[in-house]
């Protein structure tokens, strides 16, 4: 009784609530003059997507500090832990944060602007580069909204049908490829013969380097959500991705749910148990998170990995790909890559707004639309893969077009390079923008570059220059090309689902309560599964998850899953038929 | 007849006056108590609205009783329910059973003769209940992790070629939660009975002694008897806290391996309200705990009304 935490917080939230609505008067938008910036400005920044707590520091937060006289304070509910709980808290209490970054799916930005918590700003844009440039963009991003609260998230001017990543995909097989190169280049048809494959390179690995701690596979459990994320993401090489307890095709031909008896999710399952009954997972898994198993990434010592920016952009260090040891893609017979179609009118499920109670909106606004210009994108999405400054990281040879200077081969992608004092000093990794937020897409051209794209890994100059031994070996066996999306290109191994403007809408609560336990059902199940003893625990296992996720109201989620993945599709097939 | 009235009278006054300033002595603390345990019940209006923040809760729906229907709605949510309580009460059970261990360490303790040993012990078994518990799981998990100090030694001892899976696996989860418990309090519990076995008076030790008790008689026949009240007061107030077996514990040892015996009512309602964030079904069940508990403190009552004739509250 009296150790109500709940009871206590809700009252606590409840009393800012209070608070909070009596200090509706004072609020003061002593707005600036317009481009007075003199008295420095703190932004407690709202980032549902950064990975950093706390005041930016570095060269961004020196190039923020020149221009606009402002320090980010961000508060990331990824670091703090515990799913939607900051979110809410702050939300209750009637202030999310002066600059706010918000996922905007089941309904939140409507949630947000209903409750006064956000800004319009129709008055603060006015006349601005962004309005002008991506006004249809933000017209999608508010959508059904009387006003203008939200800015897009990655617009794009490539058509809704061109792949939305650069020489990368999200998703695909990438092992290690000084070892698949050892074995003689075997030919891999499916996902059972890529464990079969898995398991000789184990053993060839562990043979090779003395050592034990080896393994084919590694899983962690922080990015759970509707079902185990690790087991998704192979369903995501045959052209699935997830919508809510529905995998949905990329070209809307199928959509399955995940515990039907033809899902990949639960043939998934099936291989995973099958490969840890032959000792090729890690048994750091079930205890292990992010952190841990990327670093094992970043020694090598995991051999497969379903994404390049967990094992490529870690492993392939000049020094190990000089070495000739580096991460590569491998073809998988029949697979079919998902890949992000570009968002001519911005991604609707992500969005900035300025927050009710922010001091000096107008300066917030200024910098808002400094982040869609061509400088503002350089800079603040270097850590997505964009360039960083010009002057510093790059800069633009006789012809005109952009190279990479010696401090950015250094620094990039983000490396614990020394930044120079002039420029902020400390080190470039610490000094990339937390924000974490993608305003125009990587692969759309920088004017200040030559029309040359953001994404600096594209640039003639960068491929040419990056051509490691492992590099050109990969590219010799794969038929000559350059980059993996371009072998995927040529092969027609890309499944790329139109870009919308698509987001989920918002959700009965009491499905949304039937979701929350039938989520921690599927995802403890499905652990259970992989690690089960013999065939008949694991199809215990099963039958038990399948029997409570029922019981517990499964098949109503469904229905809100089908309608929406439905929709989803009929957005698709309109955006690709602009 | 008068004079007499007048004094009596007067006494009364004093005796008033004096009452009012005892009553502004405990005060503050009618205020703490009705701030911290009665002003929050009022959070219990959650329970009854369909509550989604950011929205205020006069912008939100009023639902009635639609929660409560829902954890009884259907089978599958009643079993789970169920054994949640389960879990619940056997972890509560098993605490309670155990409580006399305390006191059997205090006796032993107090027979050490050496002293700087007795106070060693003394210390190195109560600092544990100064450690949190997210502390405790740290070093559970440096300990008994696939790749902790254990697994890591029989492995090169050549005892095991797979990592034995301690904390991952649903096998005698109340056991190994019980074993952690007593580690942290055994230390700390047996404090206030070394206090009462020091309060003991010493010449009944002495009648024994002429009456020839050897050390075990005299642990049998004067330590033991003499603790007892203590302990029984120690079970009464364990018992009121039934359904409050904490959450810090178990939150921290849970995983998807062992959350179907791990998990007690507290964990439950955190794991509803703040990870599957539904603040008004969670709220609802905190309300039936309380319940729960108000109805097991009655039974307590009626029983300790029938056994030893008077009540507890």
């Amino acid at each position: 009784m009296k150790n109500k935490v709940l009871s206590l917080l809700l009252c606590g939230s409840m009393v800012a609530t209070m608070f909070a609505g009596c200090g509706k008067s004072s609020a003061s938008k002593s707005a600036s003059a317009k481009g007075d910036y003199s008295d420095e400005l703190t932004l407690d920044v709202y980032d549902d997507f950064a990975n950093y707590n706390g005041v930016q520091t570095g060269w961004f937060a020196k190039i923020i500090k020149d221009k606009f006289n402002i320090k980010l304070n961000v508060i990331a509910p990824n670091v703090a832990g515990g799913g939607d709980t900051l979110y809410q808290t702050r939300t209750a209490a009637g202030d999310l944060g002066d600059l706010i970054l918000v996922g905007t799916s089941n309904g939140r930005l409507k949630d947000l602007v209903d409750s006064g918590l956000v800004l319009n700003l129709d008055d603060y844009m006015k006349g601005k580069d962004v309005t002008k440039n991506y006004g249809n963009a933000i017209k999608a991003a508010n959508k059904g909204l009387d006003g203008t609260y939200a800015m897009p998230y990655s617009v794009s001017q490539d058509s809704a049908t061109t792949p939305g990543e650069g020489t990368e995909p999200t998703f695909g097989p990438y092992v290690r490829w000084d070892y698949y190169k050892e074995m003689g280049y075997p030919e891999v048809k499916d996902l059972n013969g890529l464990l079969d494959m898995l398991e000789k390179m184990q053993e060839m690995a562990r043979e090779k380097e003395g050592k034990k701690d080896i393994y084919a596979l590694s899983f962690f459990k922080d990015w759970d959500g509707n079902m185990m994320n690790n087991a998704k993401q192979p369903t995501c090489m045959y052209g699935y991705d997830e919508l809510g307890f529905v995998l949905s095709k990329y070209d809307g031909s199928e959509d399955v749910d995940i515990l039907a008896d033809n899902s990949p999710y639960l043939d998934v399952l099936k291989l995973y148990y099958e490969a840890n009954k032959r000792g090729l997972v890690d048994p750091d898994s079930t205890t292990q998170n992010y952190d841990t198993m990327s670093s094992k990434y970043s020694h090598g010592k995991i051999l497969f990995c379903p994404w390049p920016w967990a094992s490529k952009s870690l492993f392939n260090t000049q020094e190990n790909t000089s070495a000739g040891k580096g991460y590569q893609m491998i073809p998988i017979s029949n697979m079919k890559i998902f890949s992000y179609g570009a968002t001519p009118d911005g991604n609707t499920s992500q969005a900035i707004c300025i927050g009710s109670k922010a001091k000096d909106p107008q300066r917030i606004a200024d910098f808002i639309d400094w982040l869609y210009s061509p400088e503002g994108v350089e800079c603040n999405e270097q850590g997505n893969g964009a360039q960083g400054p010009k002057g510093l990281s790059w800069d633009l040879d006789k012809d005109g077009k952009p190279y990479l200077t010696e401090f950015g081969k250094k620094a990039l992608p983000s490396n614990d390079t020394k930044v120079p004092k002039e420029w902020g000093g400390g080190s470039w990794k610490d000094g990339v923008s937390a924000l974490n937020f993608k305003c125009v897409s990587l692969e759309d051209p920088d004017k200040n570059a030559g029309g040359a794209k953001y994404d600096y890994t594209t640039w003639e100059s960068y491929i040419s220059a990056a051509q490691t031994p492992i590099d050109k070996d990969w590219s010799e066996h794969m038929g000559g090309a350059k980059t993996t999306m371009e072998y995927l290109k040529n092969n027609d191994m890309l499944g790329i689902a139109p870009g919308t403007t698509y987001s989920t809408p918002e959700e009965d609560s009491n499905i949304s309560t039937i979701r929350g336990q039938v989520k921690a059902t599927i995802v403890d199940n499905s652990w259970k599964m992989i690690f089960a003893k013999d065939d008949a625990e694991f199809d215990s296992i099963k039958a038990n998850m399948i029997k409570t996720a029922k019981g517990l109201g499964y098949e109503d989620c469904l229905k809100v899953d089908f309608k929406n993945a439905k929709d989803q599709n009929a957005a698709r097939k309109k955006a690709a038929s602009k | 007849m008068s004079e007499v009235t007048n004094t009596k009278d007067n006494h009364i006054g004093k005796s008033k006056s004096v009452g009012f300033k005892y009553f502004l002595c405990i005060l503050p603390f009618i205020i703490l108590v009705f701030l911290f345990s009665y002003f929050p019940l009022h959070g219990w209006i959650y329970a009854f609205y369909d509550y989604k923040p950011p929205r205020s809760l006069s912008q939100c729906e009023f639902v009635g009783l639609k929660w409560f229907k829902m954890l009884v709605s259907n089978p599958t949510q009643v079993k789970q329910l169920v054994q949640v309580l389960k879990n619940t009460f056997v972890m509560s059970l098993l605490g309670i059973a155990t409580s006399i261990l305390p006191l059997f360490f205090a006796v032993f303790l107090n027979e050490i003769k050496n002293k700087k040993f007795k106070s060693f012990v003394q210390t190195f078994t109560t600092l544990p209940n100064f450690i949190s518990w997210v502390l405790v799981f740290s070093v559970a998990f440096a300990l008994f992790s696939s790749n902790g100090m254990v697994n890591t030694f029989l492995h090169q001892m050549g005892c095991i070629k797979t990592p034995i899976k301690f904390l991952d696996s649903d096998s005698y989860t109340y056991l190994k939660m019980l074993l952690w418990g007593l580690w942290k309090g055994l230390g700390w519990g047996s404090i206030i009975y070394l206090a009462s076995i020091a309060s003991i008076d010493q010449e009944l030790y002495e009648a024994a002694s002429i009456d020839g008790a050897g050390r075990f008689q005299k642990i049998l026949y004067i330590t033991i008897p003499e603790l007892l009240p203590t302990f029984f007061v120690m079970l009464m107030m364990a018992v009121s806290n039934f359904l409050n077996n904490g959450m810090d514990q178990y939150f921290v040892f849970q995983n998807s391996f062992n959350k179907e015996h791990i998990q007690v009512l507290d964990l439950y309602v955190y794991n509803i309200g703040m990870t599957g964030s539904s603040y008004s079904l969670a709220t609802a069940i905190s309300m039936l705990k309380s319940i729960v508990s108000i109805a097991l403190l009655s039974l307590c009552n009626v029983v300790s009304k029938l056994t030893r004739g008077e009540t507890i509250v």
